[in-house]
């Protein structure tokens, strides 16, 4: 027993009471100890996920739903990359989700992407909620390279060049798509995933 | 080995999260759309609103047990909510609460819902399917500017989802001791792939509550209800949205009615049977031009009545309004309207309630602009804008407002303003004439008139808040805002100086009122928020110095002590496994003077199982620190021969099947 513990025995008489458990009442504490973690474990996995663990999964979700050009990868096995720009607010969930998963053969994996420049190996970019000015520059640095660009809660969204922003409704995500800005940069987006996209005002 | 176990549990909940993390990248699209996410995750950008906003969402509503509106209300920092009886209400914010308390705008669904007789709500005719309530938006503070006259100190907006987000069949049913028995079904449909609508109808079964020594206060009541929305697009960009509403309910109550020929009280106590009905029909057409510009026009047509021992009387109302909001180049937003109500009751007097004339028809025509400008984009907002009403009692009323907003960072934004809103002459401050009796001497009481008055006039206010909200942590927000409150031509009982048994309705009282509202939210764990909040508020008011006669020197202190100086809470939401969820809620309330009402504390708890996707079970106990407790009292209509009502202990369980 640590001094720590001691201190804390002293303060609080709960605490003095595990400090004086031994032989089987250890046991059986240790035991609802590990339950209990076991327990909060379940929970993780039937409680609802969080905003952007759901976020996460329709961003791999998306990869699926795109046609790049045939030169976007070099051959039928190179990864497919996810592309993170402004810091992660996925805090590590995306790459455990992509962690063992394919499309069309491709691995996919995520890069923390700090300067555009290293942006041109992306399949996908996430763009963490940018501010407008920076958006414009974002999309002028990425050029007509095919990228499938993603960002959030975005004003003026059809005149910027993004091709698709989450929206949250009722608690749900759902995701606007500006298929013309997705068309120029050469990628081609299957009908079935804009059937499923909150119209855009015009 | 404590080092070695936190270490395992935490390599457990990692690789659990794996798995959990699989089935989501597994699921298919629209499987992913059907999903919510936790309310329990990280918190969304911290609001920029330039005002003291808050929003109780559908799933805050559930978690808390409310079984009414009130009760949902009280989840708003800021609000003081107090329950007098069975069905009746004191509900306001910053001060002047009473169970009929006149500085709010409540709407639903963009229908106003206050009664133009008193300028307040009758809050137990209010409801809809509980689980149909997307959210509830309360401003605390004057929202004069875009919503108009009334919103002095607060505008509560209940909105209901819409009808394509309410498909499926939704039956929930329950009871207990106090809500003796409640239920509602609730369907929702699609007519083709435009068209969604839904259906339902509810009924409650509430008891009374007790008098202080325990004793029924004969006030049990049921309500009933049923009503539909429709929501169809025609088009990508029109939307027309059609609902409507009918209700019915007996309340039981305990009025004291005036009667001359009964001394030496003058007081005749009735054990009344009365019934409120209502019905209502919306409908709204709204065109988007752009994702920038979009109008609305809305019409409705609203009914209420009301028949009880001391008051009958029937109501209609027709509203007209126009809102239109677009661009204006790169950093102007403007929003405008206009809007026309008509409003038309019938009473029929009796001798403690009497309205002269019996019967009348008022006009109210409202225009308003406001322009967001961004000063310095997405950093420093400035909003300018003001309401011009005209109404039949004091013609053109302006309410204008200034709010500035900035975001120095994503994490955190300071707001401020200054506005002018006034609280327009209610039906009654003109025209009631109240039969009281009052007690001057042990056994000696006289009976007085309390009179409105042609000359009354409108209340007004000008409003200084700041406010500040931050995010310092990951797992912390906060929220701040500070209010002060200067007050003129406040309503006041003037003694006639001829005839001390006659009073009439003034505008002689002023005053100000200052506070703070302060409240958090902590996520402990992924399981595990809590949220905190405190409220304080003085109130000091003073007869006008240029008051042409001194007012009834037991209104100032009257309204003084009608709210409580300190409110403290403290809620607790967990996730638990197996899918159960536990909630707590803590309120301290300062006593009020008034009434009489000593400071309190009660715990509300709440604990509910999702036992399939299908069917959830719950369990609720609602104030269970006290076998029964006070939290207001009658003002100006004698309830219970004057005496308050106290809330008892209670406890329910509910079922809810979604199909």
């Amino acid at each position: 027993m640590n001094p720590n513990h001691q201190r804390h025995a002293e303060r609080a008489p709960c605490l003095a009471g595990f400090a004086r458990m031994q032989g089987p009442a250890l046991f059986v504490f240790y035991l609802l100890l590990v339950l209990l973690a076991g327990r909060r474990t379940v929970q993780a996995q039937t409680g609802p996920p969080s905003e952007y663990q759901l976020k996460a999964a329709f961003l791999y979700n998306f990869g699926k739903f795109v046609e790049w050009p045939a030169n976007a990868f070099t051959n039928d096995a190179a990864p497919l990359v996810i592309g993170l720009f402004g810091g992660d607010p996925f805090h590590g969930d995306l790459e455990r989700l992509v962690a063992n998963q394919n499309i069309r053969g491709h691995p996919v994996i995520v890069r923390q992407i700090s300067s555009l420049s290293d942006s041109k190996g992306c399949h996908i970019l996430f763009v963490n909620t940018p501010e407008p000015i920076q958006a414009a520059k974002i999309t002028n640095a990425l050029g007509n390279a095919s990228i499938l660009t993603v960002t959030e809660n975005i004003d003026h969204f059809t005149e910027s060049a993004f091709m698709i922003s989450f929206v949250m409704k009722d608690d749900k995500v759902r995701f606007e798509i500006n298929n013309e800005a997705a068309r120029s940069s050469g990628l081609k987006i299957s009908g079935k995933l804009l059937a499923l996209a909150l119209k855009p005002a015009k | 080995m404590f080092m070695g176990l936190t270490a395992l549990a935490g390599e457990t909940a990692a690789t659990t999260n794996n798995t959990d993390l699989a089935q989501l990248a597994n699921m298919d699209i629209s499987e992913l759309m059907q999903l919510k996410v936790s309310i329990l995750g990280p918190s969304q950008t911290i609001s920029e609103a330039p005002a003291a906003i808050s929003v109780v969402r559908q799933e805050d509503i559930k978690r808390s047990g409310a079984q009414n509106i009130p009760e949902a209300l009280r989840l708003v920092p800021g609000m003081d909510v107090a329950q007098l009886d069975a069905s009746q209400w004191a509900v306001s914010a910053r001060g002047f609460n009473d169970v009929f308390a006149n500085k709010l705008l409540v709407m639903q669904d963009g229908r106003s819902i206050y009664t133009p007789l008193f300028s307040g709500v009758f809050w137990d005719v209010q409801g809809t399917m509980m689980e149909d309530i997307d959210r509830i938006e309360v401003v605390r503070g004057p929202g004069a500017t875009l919503w108009g006259a009334n919103a002095v100190n607060g505008v509560i907006n209940i909105i209901t989802r819409s009808a394509a987000d309410t498909q499926g069949l939704l039956v929930s049913g329950g009871g207990g001791n106090q809500e003796r028995g409640f239920g509602g079904v609730r369907y929702g449909g699609v007519v083709n792939s435009n068209v969604f609508f839904r259906v339902y109808g509810t009924y409650e079964n509430h008891d009374a509550t007790v008098l202080a020594d325990g004793s029924n206060a004969n006030n049990s009541w049921q309500m009933a209800r049923g009503g539909f929305r429709a929501d169809w697009n025609p088009t990508d960009d029109n939307l027309l949205t059609f609902q409507g509403d009918g209700y019915a309910g007996w309340i039981n109550q305990v009025f004291g009615t005036f009667n001359p020929l009964n001394p030496p009280t003058y007081t005749t106590s009735v054990q009344d049977d009365m019934t409120a009905d209502g019905a209502n029909a919306l409908g709204r057409w709204t065109h988007t031009f752009s994702d920038t510009a979009d109008f609305k026009l809305q019409g409705y047509y609203d009914y209420t009545g009301r028949d009880a021992a001391i008051f009958n009387e029937q109501r209609h109302t027709f509203d007209l309004n126009f809102q239109h909001e677009f661009a204006l180049g790169d950093r102007n937003h403007v929003i405008w309207g206009l809007g026309y109500r008509l409003t038309s009751d019938t009473e029929v007097n009796n001798p403690t309630v009497s309205f002269n004339p019996a019967s009348k028809t008022l006009n109210l025509f409202s225009a308003f602009a406001q322009d967001e400008i961004a000063l310095v984009k997405d950093r420093l907002r400035l909003t300018l804008g003001s309401k011009f009403e005209h109404n039949d009692y004091t013609g053109l009323e302006v309410q204008p407002g200034a709010r500035l907003s900035w975001t120095p960072t994503e994490h955190q934004t300071f707001w401020a303003s200054i506005s002018r809103a006034v609280r327009t002459p209610s039906r009654a401050e003109e025209s009631i004439t109240l039969m009281q009796s009052r007690q001057v001497a042990p056994n000696f009481f006289v009976p007085v008139t309390i009179s409105g008055s042609g000359a009354f006039e409108s209340e007004e206010e000008i409003a200084y808040e700041a406010g500040y909200r931050t995010e310092p942590f990951k797992r912390l927000s906060l929220d701040l805002a500070a209010f002060y409150n200067d007050y003129t031509d406040l309503r006041s009982l003037q003694q006639n100086p001829g005839n001390p048994t006659q009073f009439v309705l003034g505008n002689e009282l002023r005053g100000d009122t200052y506070g703070v509202e302060a409240s958090a939210t902590w996520k402990v764990e992924d399981w595990w928020r809590v949220q905190p909040a405190y409220t304080l508020l003085h109130t000091d008011l003073r007869a006008r110095p240029d008051g042409a006669s001194p007012p009834d020197n037991t209104s100032v202190a009257y309204v003084e002590g009608s709210s409580p100086q300190n409110q403290f809470s403290i809620r607790s939401s967990m996730d638990l496994p197996h899918d159960v969820t536990f909630d707590l809620a803590l309120r301290y309330v300062d006593k009020l003077p008034t009434y009489q009402v000593g400071s309190y504390f009660e715990l509300n708890a709440r604990l509910g199982w999702q036992i399939t996707k299908n069917l959830e079970v719950a369990l609720v106990g609602q104030n269970l620190l006290h076998d029964h407790h006070a939290e207001f009292g009658p003002s100006y209509i004698n309830t219970q021969n004057g005496n308050k009502t106290e809330i008892p202990r209670s406890f329910y369980g509910t079922i809810t099947w979604r199909f």
